[in-house]
């Protein structure tokens, strides 16, 4: 017999008194031996006694705790040794039993690794991007306040409006629920310290950082009294990027000037590593009262300043809020604006700052892939649930024999453990480098996406390359999937341990607990239904997503190379400009290659430049709240042409509508089809509040539609001339022949050559910008299909499971219906059925589940609504064709089941 | 004379090689076969069973003595034989080299 079986019959260790008594009772006998030897040779007995205790050689009592405590470290090691032996076997045995099934072994490996895996990596991006805490100090404290609008013209009032300086003074000087504040402006500087650069920066209250809880790490934090000084030395703390990358982490930086928009700045401070502020681009900050043209914080319309602030301790966030509500109507009444009419005020209002840390699209398709990588979980639990309920059925004979051997029950319970331990050990070192891999391509996601994030909305400091594997995701996947696969292990198995030995034996594999097959198949059901709402939800979205990219975005992209320019202010003189920009214009165009060049202030696909309001200049005023919103955007006369955007009536601007002359603007489709629905467009006269056109302004022409948002249709749209509008925003657009993106170090030696000043930067191929705008979308489809496939393919594998353990055990019954005289198509039809009828259940149970869960998809669906009838009828038909695809191996080996072998096989 | 280290142990051995015995009957008999020479300590001489019952030399069992009284029997085992085999010869053959090194005499030179 071997060693291990024969551990089996290992009489049951001794309990510690146990042997305590044994020892006692022997060394007494002992004594009493001795006594009684010596009495026999007619010692007296207390003398034979006193004896006795000396030639045991100690003290009886010390005598006695010596063996006791040797007995105790052997009983000890006695006891290690055969856990570890039996744990050696339990690891033999199973590993054997596991590679001796090599599919279910590689299916079960597979479902864990990508449960685990995928659950991890999106987890962990959830927990960066939305769980974290903010790295700053006390984070629960900081809030963020913003302005509100009143509704109007039925349209639902703003929450998310920035402050001008004079309401932030008058809201800062009359709170007092607020420990600190400090209001924040996202802008870009030029540098010309050394190379000219563009540095993305914050203009910031002077108690900034102490807001946030940051301390510089070099030099010092602001003076706070600057917020009142308006005329205290310029003085700026760099962010610790800025000082390594530019100033190669000199030593010596504090007390050196930096040259900003050509006026010299003292370094005080450069911040810790890692912070780059609230808009988590910031390179530098400078105190908003030392900033150039600080005349704007005079001005009370002028709103252009996020503000942030630190509760006091003991102010809970809700009563900040509604002190911050009452504040609003205090700054109203400081700064009243008729616009709104009736009464109709602004507000202010506050939320924790951890709520706005991303925006709320990103947020949203955070949520939903980790609702819909919870479904995959899900799934890969039901089907280790189901490989296990298979594999136990199959498993009952073995069990018996075991029992019948004389194994215990609790022996085989840790035996059965041990292999759920294994699986999950493998599924979980396979799912960790899942994990990695999916955690990698998170952080390391197009920085467009990220740059979404980080725009005007959300506490740009967050970001996805941010996103690191997180332990405590894993380790939760782990322990489910282990737990899942150890319960419906081990369920059926005891079950098995208490069936008569004898019936099992002797029945042998074919007879099974009908009752694990009904369990299997509500598995199967399950698993379907929950893949049905997952296809649902990436159906709607791939749909989506073609319709986003085959939707005409209005331009032709191909052969563009485009590039942000910026002037700085004050640098040319405002009446200058339209030089500038011809001369840039045509120095571009003499580029070789070049067909076309021009400029426009924003880049379609971009979200659009500015919006505003038009008035009706033919008409008589209307209230400022039924005017009609558009976008504007600003152009040189060739823009239409170099994005080849067609001109549909009218004409294009030309050089000749330059300041001075009549003032023109051009209108899109959707604009003269929405604000003209008699169609007379041209020569209509309309203010725009921008661009100094609110006086009025003919529309002298219509061109096609171009699709400015990412995630939208066309809007209305009004385009400005430059030359009668000068504005320092600009981007390049250059047309040619050839490869657009080979064109940028030309671009860069022209624009150097006209604008020295002008620092070019973010320069991109037109095709590259569309293609990030729909990254996002791309994003989102692409994971929810991945997850989609995943939960497909384990439902697949599920019911193909459960269909050949159908057909094997019933292969007597086939049989007899073949001597019966069933063809085999009949008996194919009928397995195939069968395979069907369990996903037709859980089909309609899954669309019942999607038809719920997909609403929450509403706001990410381009031109498409979550109950897509074609999204439905293609998912349902993927679905049928995979269940037939699964039952029929199954259904064709039952139709080739040979009824004599069938008969005679018991 | 009080044991040489490492004797003890063969020595039990030995014993047990003839019959099963408690540990009383082990000691009396070693000092019988010794004509009293040899003394066993008592305390010594039970640790040394339960290390070596430890280390599966020795398989104890309860049984009764001729007097009636309950004692704790030890035997010898199948490992507990060949071992005492092995270190009976070793520690025979180092007693033969100590006794011809000891009784060597100094030969006229």
């Amino acid at each position: 017999m071997r060693p291990g079986v024969a551990r089996l019959f290992r009489l049951p260790l001794r309990s510690r008194t146990a042997i305590h008594a044994d020892i006692d009772e022997e060394l007494e006998a002992f004594i009493a031996s001795r006594v009684e030897d010596l009495v026999a040779r007619g010692v007296s007995a207390d003398a034979a006694r006193a004896e006795a205790l000396r030639r045991l050689g100690a003290s009886l009592e010390s005598v006695r705790d010596q063996l006791h405590h040797s007995a105790e470290v052997r009983e000890r090691q006695m006891r290690i040794r055969d856990y570890w032996d039996d744990f050696l076997q339990d690891v033999r045995y199973a590993t054997r039993g596991l590679l001796r099934r090599p599919a279910f072994t590689a299916v079960a490996v597979l479902t864990l690794a990508i449960g685990i895996g995928a659950t991890t990596s999106i987890f962990s991006a959830v927990n960066t991007l939305i769980l974290r805490r903010l790295p700053y100090a006390a984070p629960d404290e900081l809030m963020t306040m913003s302005l509100t609008t009143p509704d109007a013209g039925g349209r639902k009032g703003r929450n998310d409006m920035v402050w001008s300086y004079p309401k932030f003074t008058v809201f800062r000087d009359a709170q007092s629920v607020f420990s600190s504040l400090a209001v924040y402006s996202i802008q870009q500087i030029t540098t010309t310290s050394g190379d000219i650069e563009r540095l993305s920066m914050e203009f910031v209250g002077a108690t900034y950082l102490r807001t946030l809880g940051v301390a510089p790490i070099r030099g010092r934090d602001f003076d706070p009294r600057l917020d009142e000084h308006a005329d205290a030395e310029k003085q700026a703390i760099l962010s610790d990027r800025l000082w390594q990358r530019r100033y190669n982490a000199d030593p010596t930086i504090i007390g050196k000037t930096i040259n900003l928009n050509r006026e010299p700045y003292t370094i005080v401070g450069v911040t810790p590593a890692g912070f780059t502020g609230l808009s988590g681009q910031s390179e530098i900050f400078i105190p908003v009262t030392t900033r150039p043209g600080k005349g704007d914080l005079d001005e009370a319309q002028s709103h252009e300043f996020f503000l942030v602030g630190r509760r006091k301790p003991g102010v809970s966030a809700a009563a900040a809020t509604a002190a911050v509500r009452v504040l609003g109507g205090r700054v109203y009444s400081a700064f009243p604006d008729g616009r709104f009419g009736n009464g109709a005020a602004w507000g202010a209002t506050a939320r924790p700052l951890d709520d706005v840390r991303i925006a709320p699209l990103v947020r949203r398709s955070l949520l939903i892939l980790f609702g819909a990588v919870g479904f995959v979980l899900l799934i890969a639990c039901v089907n280790v649930a189901n490989l296990q309920l298979g594999r136990a059925s199959t498993r009952r004979r073995e069990i018996a024999v075991r029992l019948a051997i004389g194994a215990g029950r609790g022996r085989l319970v840790r035996l059965l453990l041990t292999e759920s331990m294994l699986l999950a050990l493998a599924g979980g070192i396979a799912g960790l480098f899942v994990a990695f891999l999916g955690v990698h391509a998170l952080s390391t996601l197009n920085p467009a996406v990220t740059s979404r994030v980080a725009r005007f909305t959300g506490v740009g400091s967050v970001t996805l390359s941010l996103v690191s594997l997180d332990w405590s995701a894993l380790v939760f996947a782990l322990g489910l999937t282990a737990v899942v696969g150890l319960v419906f292990g081990l369920v059926p198995a005891l079950g098995a341990t208490r069936t008569s030995v004898t019936s099992a034996i002797k029945d042998g594999p074919s007879a099974r607990g009908s009752g694990s097959t009904t369990w299997r198949r509500i598995l199967v059901v399950a698993e379907v239904s929950l893949a049905m709402v997952l296809l649902a939800g990436s159906g709607l979205m791939i749909r989506s997503l073609s319709k986003l990219l085959s939707t005409d975005a209005g331009f032709d992209s191909r052969g563009v190379l485009t590039a942000r320019l910026s002037v700085t202010p004050g640098a040319i003189p405002r009446d200058s400009m339209p030089l500038l920009y011809a001369q840039i214009v045509d120095r571009l165009r003499a580029l070789p290659g070049v067909t076309d060049a021009s400029l426009a202030a924003c880049a379609p696909l971009s979200g659009g430049c500015n919006g505003t309001k038009i008035e009706f200049k033919d008409q008589a005023p209307a209230d400022f709240s039924q005017q009609p919103n558009v976008g504007v955007s600003w152009v040189t006369p060739t823009w239409f042409n170099t994005m080849r955007i067609p001109l549909k009536s009218g004409r294009a601007f030309t050089t000749a509508d330059r300041v001075g002359a009549a003032k023109v603007v051009i209108v899109n489709e959707s604009a003269a089809r929405t604000l003209w629905p008699d169609g007379h467009v041209l020569g209509r006269r309309i203010g725009v509040g921008q661009g100094g056109f609110s006086d009025g302004a003919e529309v002298i022409g219509v061109v096609g539609d171009i699709r400015q948002f990412a995630d939208s249709v066309a809007k209305p749209d009004v385009f400005l001339p430059y030359m009668q509008s000068p504005s320092g925003r600009m981007i390049i657009f250059v047309r040619t022949a050839g490869d657009a993106a080979a064109l940028g170090s030309d671009l860069r030696r022209a624009v150097h050559d006209v604008a020295p000043s002008a620092p070019m930067y973010d320069v991109q191929t037109m095709s590259a910008r569309v293609a990030s705008s729909t990254a996002q979308a791309r994003f989102s489809a692409a994971l929810l299909a991945l997850f989609a496939t995943t939960a497909l393919s384990l439902a697949v594998i599920g019911l193909y499971g459960v269909m050949s353990l159908a057909v094997s055990s019933r292969t007597r019954e086939i049989g007899i219906l073949i001597a019966l005289g069933a063809d085999q198509g009949r008996v194919r039809r009928s397995v195939v059925g069968e395979g069907l009828g369990l996903v037709a259940v859980g089909a309609v149970i899954g669309i019942g589940g999607a038809l719920v869960c997909t609403r929450v998809l509403r706001t990410m669906l381009f031109d498409l609504t979550p109950t897509d009838p074609v999204t439905y009828v293609g998912i349902v038909a993927l679905l049928a064709a995979a269940a037939t695809a699964a039952s029929w191996i199954p259904a064709r080996r039952a139709a080739r089941v040979d009824p004599v072998i069938a008969l005679r096989a018991d | 004379m009080a044991l040489l280290k490492g004797t003890l142990d063969v020595l039990v051995l030995k014993t047990l090689s003839w019959t099963p015995m408690h540990a009383f009957e082990i000691t009396s008999w070693i000092e019988e076969k010794s004509s009293g020479r040899l003394v066993v300590e008592d305390a010594a001489l039970l640790q040394a069973l339960h290390r070596m019952e430890g280390r599966k030399l020795v398989a104890a069992e309860w049984g009764v003595t001729k007097n009636g009284r309950r004692a704790r029997y030890y035997r010898l085992t199948t490992t507990g034989r060949s071992y005492f085999r092995a270190e009976s010869e070793r520690l025979v053959d180092h007693f033969d080299a100590l006794t011809s090194v000891l009784s060597a005499r100094k030969t006229a030179s």
